[in-house]
């Protein structure tokens, strides 16, 4: 290594284990890599691979049953992996510092953020009341936090998400740390509120200098924010380079794969979704040889009996993979990971017809808040409000917005989960409001529901019988045998075995139980799914076999989908059409390909571009909006957007756009397109 | 929060209503009554004993009692003892300052035992101490007051051959003597209490220790006592200072037995006496003396929320 003397942070075959009952679970395995000043390294991987452990373990934070047990982490030729506890607290905080995903939970629900950000520099630094308080001012105005003088009392609940991680970007900067460690520090926020910590990051980075450590599970972000990445896997480090030889060229298959399974913005939608197959492995039963081969469409014998080493390649590049051995004679091809003969998805006959399936008029909810000894109501959280929309026969519809903006309760009011205040949902020509209770029955059938957490959708004490049963039994279609027999059917037609209807779920994968939650949904042979987040809990690999087998079962069973979502890339991959919303509003409604090539709703354009982009050639050019969503219970006048809005002008103050179709299948609201786009 | 006191005020009133109500009923339908307990060997005719009954209005119907007992109870005045003729709210307000002293004492008490050897086995979760400490706190849950408090008495008597002072003398007449008189019975109650405090801050403590916001602190650089005192304890109260409020009214009903055995002249052992003698209305006035205090009590823990945490504060 030539730039030896900028070297800030090396850590060398890292070993961390958790003593458990069952026995010591080795979550890293030998993790080396090293970070100069002021650079960002990535660390990447999915969950249960090791990444957050990592991290922790260089200042031992772990939870008490984790231990680093060997290797070395060397900081200006400190080891701390040997240092007394009192030592490693003068790093803490001080020279090294942490950010953490959930700024929900990561602030001290009882201290004023200033006491919280006063608490470190008062542990490392001597200094009086005052000289502390004016630091903590300096270091919330460097965050760009708002009103920094009024905010400094306020209590960590007082505060939104975005402005929480601000708070905590203060608390790890108090000290002026040479190394900043970031453990998902964007995947809790909103796509627009990522879009501004991000920035933030990379400008207190030009500012000071410091180096960041980004563990992270998105691929967008490294792209944006890294200049090195590592991808973990099992534990281990498979693969390092530099972010764009790894973007590029990826050397180890599993880096590869990871890359293709990922939905992008220009990712074909007739293609099928490049998938790994199986799950990442449990800790407790990790394979033998490389540890990916069980995966790896490429694994040979080999593969399965000896471990690969480290393979250094040009560029510092490094590859955990037989692939990358200098001494191999056989030219390896670059990895195919595809069948090609089935990429294609065929064309969706179902919507030629354009049949109207769901039609929702001016769907309101409010829900009331109340106060007082009588529980006056004094106002309204207004959740929904008024929102139109329609799906046709096997049509998906995809609705994005950020946390907030009332899609989910869209979902629930259409399921009739809960009680509408206003509007009329239509489904396959019928009202709701005016069909009897034995015909809602008959329609709820047709109408189900995907939940986004397949870990608390399944009740974890009955079997996949009887979770798949239920809705056959609720609805008098299918009893004993029969129903055993759909239920058979219904695994198959989700790609799992008839076997596994006697087990429980904390027998499946997260990967597996979203399968068994979209079997329950299709039990009643529904024509429109509710997709919730449907595929957010799970690990990217895993995510592209859900959509796949999602787009298979649109095109076989002729079903629709309602898909709600915040991630852009899936919403834009799996859906037909697009509806946005805002603050309870539907903003603007189009086609996707239209919507992501023309959005014409200032928000539409801030929420599109604000998606990291996987791809670290481009600099994507980036929309930022200033704040955060206003309160449903107290909306702007206006367009509700105003406030938030780059063009707002005088007239959005105070008139309300309504939505107009500028072109055919394409509507949107705002004053911006008038009259004018509208004729030309 | 003016108006949230005033709703449970009014609420409270509404719970005193009904509570007297229950214990009217009840202490009349036990056998006996004070007439006949006083004059029973006296010789008295049965006229004579009636008369008498006359006059204390004890001969109307159980309604018609109540109705009176309540229209003069709100108009403050709460009657005569049957038995000594005195004012009842007299007698009340003399006794009143040794319990709440006695209550005072056990809770403090309990909380000094309590807290610190909850945040000791929280600390050291599944040590050898923490297993210890359990089974410490497991045995102060279980073993009964009256027989903790007898049981002092008895082993102080014989090993020390020492007794507390006899004759109650108040705090302000004589602090030394009586904090010799208190403190046996304080400890007695103390001892249940401090064991269910031990219990919730353990479980309280640990369960903040495991919350993200401690590994922030960690990642500061603090130190672990400030963790576990600043953050962790902090965090916990709401919890702690629950469990006290709800076991006031065991600590209430404590006082009753340990009155009694440490012959203290506070509302327990007065309550105690009453019953006995069938004495309605300082029974009935000592049991509505008694609820207000636990209303009072968990009134006041509803407040503390708010200063303990301030998202209850806010809402």
């Amino acid at each position: 290594m030539a730039q030896n003397s900028n070297i800030l942070l090396q850590v060398e075959e890292m070993k961390t284990v958790f003593k458990t009952r069952t026995g010591n679970l080795e979550a890293v395995d030998g993790v080396s890599f090293s970070i100069s000043k002021g650079e960002t390294v990535a660390i990447v991987g999915e969950s249960g691979s090791g990444k957050s452990v990592s991290a922790l373990s260089i200042l031992r934070l772990l939870d008490s049953n984790g231990e680093v047990i060997s290797g070395k982490i060397l900081f200006n030729n400190l080891n701390l992996k040997d240092l007394s506890n009192d030592e490693i607290r003068k790093i803490r905080g001080n020279e090294i510092a942490m950010i953490f995903q959930d700024p929900m939970t990561c602030l001290d629900p009882v201290y004023t953020i200033g006491d919280q950000i006063i608490e470190t520099i008062k542990i490392h630094e001597d200094l009086s009341k005052n000289e502390l308080r004016e630091r903590a001012l300096e270091l919330l105005k460097l965050v760009g936090l708002p009103d920094p003088e009024s905010r400094i009392d306020a209590f960590p609940h007082q505060l939104s998400g975005g402005q929480r991680q601000r708070v905590m970007i203060a608390i790890a900067l108090a000290c002026r740390p040479n190394l900043i460690i970031a453990d998902e520090p964007t995947t809790a926020l909103d796509v627009t509120v990522q879009a501004q910590i991000m920035q933030l990051l990379k400008d207190l980075q030009a500012q000071f200098g410091t180096a960041i450590i980004l563990v992270t599970h998105d691929l967008g972000v490294v792209a944006e924010m890294a200049d090195k990445v590592v991808v973990v896997y099992a534990g281990q480090v498979v693969e390092q380079s530099d972010v764009k030889d790894l973007f590029n060229k990826p050397v180890h298959p599993y880096t590869e794969a990871l890359l293709k399974s990922i939905p992008k913005i220009d990712t074909n939608k007739n293609r099928r979704l490049l998938t790994i197959k199986g799950n990442v492995p449990s800790l407790k039963e990790i394979p033998s040889g490389c540890r990916f081969h069980p995966r790896c469409p490429l694994a040979t014998e080999k593969c399965r009996s000896e471990e690969p080493p480290l393979f250094k390649a040009d560029n510092d590049r490094v590859s955990k993979c037989w692939i990358a051995d200098p001494d191999l004679q056989e030219e390896w091809e670059n990895p195919i990971l595809i069948d090609e003969k089935e990429a294609d998805f065929e064309i969706n006959e179902h919507l030629v017809s354009k049949n109207m399936l769901l039609e929702v008029k001016d769907l309101k909810k409010h829900f009331p808040i109340t106060k007082g000894i009588l529980s006056r109501t004094v106002g309204h959280v207004k959740a929904v409000d008024g929102v139109s929309l329609n799906i046709n026969k096997g049509e998906v519809l995809g609705l994005v917005g950020e946390s907030g903006c009332g899609k989910s309760t869209v979902g629930r009011l259409i399921t009739g989960l809960i009680d509408s205040t206003n509007g009329e949902v239509s489904f396959d020509g019928k009202q709701l409001s005016n069909v009897n209770r034995k015909d809602k029955k008959g329609i709820r059938k047709r109408i189900q529901f995907v939940f986004q957490d397949p870990y608390s959708s399944l009740n974890p004490r009955m079997t996949i019988l009887d979770i798949i049963g239920e809705p056959l039994e609720v609805h008098h279609l299918a009893k004993g045998t029969t129903k055993r027999q759909r239920v058979g059917e219904l695994l198959e037609i989700v790609g799992l075995s008839k076997e596994d209807m006697h087990k429980f779920p904390h027998q499946f994968s997260g990967g597996q139980r979203q399968r068994i939650g979209i079997a329950r949904a299709l039990a009643t042979e529904p024509d429109l799914l509710i997709c919730d987040e449907a595929v957010s809990a799970l690990d990217v690999s895993v995510q592209a076999q859900i959509l796949n087998l999602l787009k298979d079962l649109q095109l076989q069973l002729g079903l629709s989908y309602l898909f709600i979502s915040h991630d852009l890339n899936v919403v834009k991959y799996i859906s037909d059409r697009i509806a946005v919303m805002y603050l309870g509003e539907i903003v603007e409604v189009t086609d996707s390909d239209t919507l992501f090539k023309d959005p014409l709703h200032p928000y539409a354009k801030a929420l599109i571009s604000a998606v990291p982009v996987p791809n670290p050639n481009i600099e994507p050019e980036r929309m930022i909006l200033s704040g955060e969503v206003p309160s449903p219970s107290n909306p702007p006048s206006g367009c509700k957007f105003h406030t938030r809005c780059p063009f707002a002008m005088d007239i959005c103050k105070q008139d309300k756009p309504q939505l107009r179709a500028i072109s055919e299948d394409h509507i949107v609201s705002c004053h911006l397109y008038g009259e004018e786009r509208g004729h030309g | 929060m003016a108006e949230y006191i005033v709703r449970r005020l009014i609420f409270g009133i509404f719970v005193l209503f009904i509570m007297t109500t229950f214990i009217f009923i009840i202490m009349r339908a036990v056998p006996g009554d004070v007439v006949t307990l006083q004059l029973a060997n006296s010789g008295a005719t049965a006229e004579q004993m009636d008369a008498l009954k006359a006059e204390m209005g004890l001969d109307k119907s159980v309604l018609g009692q109540l109705v009176d007992w309540v229209s003069n109870a709100v108009k403050g005045d709460l009657g005569n003892s049957l038995w000594s003729g005195q004012e009842v709210s007299k007698i009340i307000l003399e006794r009143l300052p040794v319990t709440i002293q006695l209550a005072i004492m056990s809770i403090v008490l309990a909380i000094i035992i309590g807290i610190p050897i909850g945040v000791i086995s929280a600390v050291k979760q599944n040590t050898f101490i923490d297993h210890f400490l359990k089974v410490i706190s497991i045995g102060g849950l279980s073993i009964p007051n009256f027989w903790l408090g007898l049981i002092m008495l008895t082993v102080l008597s014989l090993v020390l051959n020492w007794i507390p002072p006899l004759g109650y003398q108040s705090f302000a007449e004589n602090p030394f003597v009586n904090i010799q008189q208190m403190f046996l019975p304080a400890i007695c109650l103390a001892i249940t209490l401090s064991a269910s405090i031990v219990r919730m801050t353990r479980s309280a403590v640990l369960e903040v220790l495991h919350s993200e916001f401690i590994r922030t602190v960690r990642a500061k650089g603090a130190k672990e006592g400030i963790v576990i005192f600043k953050h962790a304890l902090r965090n916990s109260l709401v919890s702690v200072i629950t469990l006290i409020g709800l076991q006031i009214g065991y600590l209430l009903g404590g006082t009753v037995v340990l009155e009694s055995i440490f012959a203290l002249p506070g509302l327990g052992s007065l309550i105690f006496e009453s019953v006995l003698v069938r004495d309605y209305p300082i029974v009935q006035s000592t049991v509505l003396v008694f609820g207000a205090m636990f209303l009072l009590v968990n009134l006041i823990v509803d407040v503390m929320y708010g200063w303990v945490d301030p998202r209850i504060r806010t809402k």
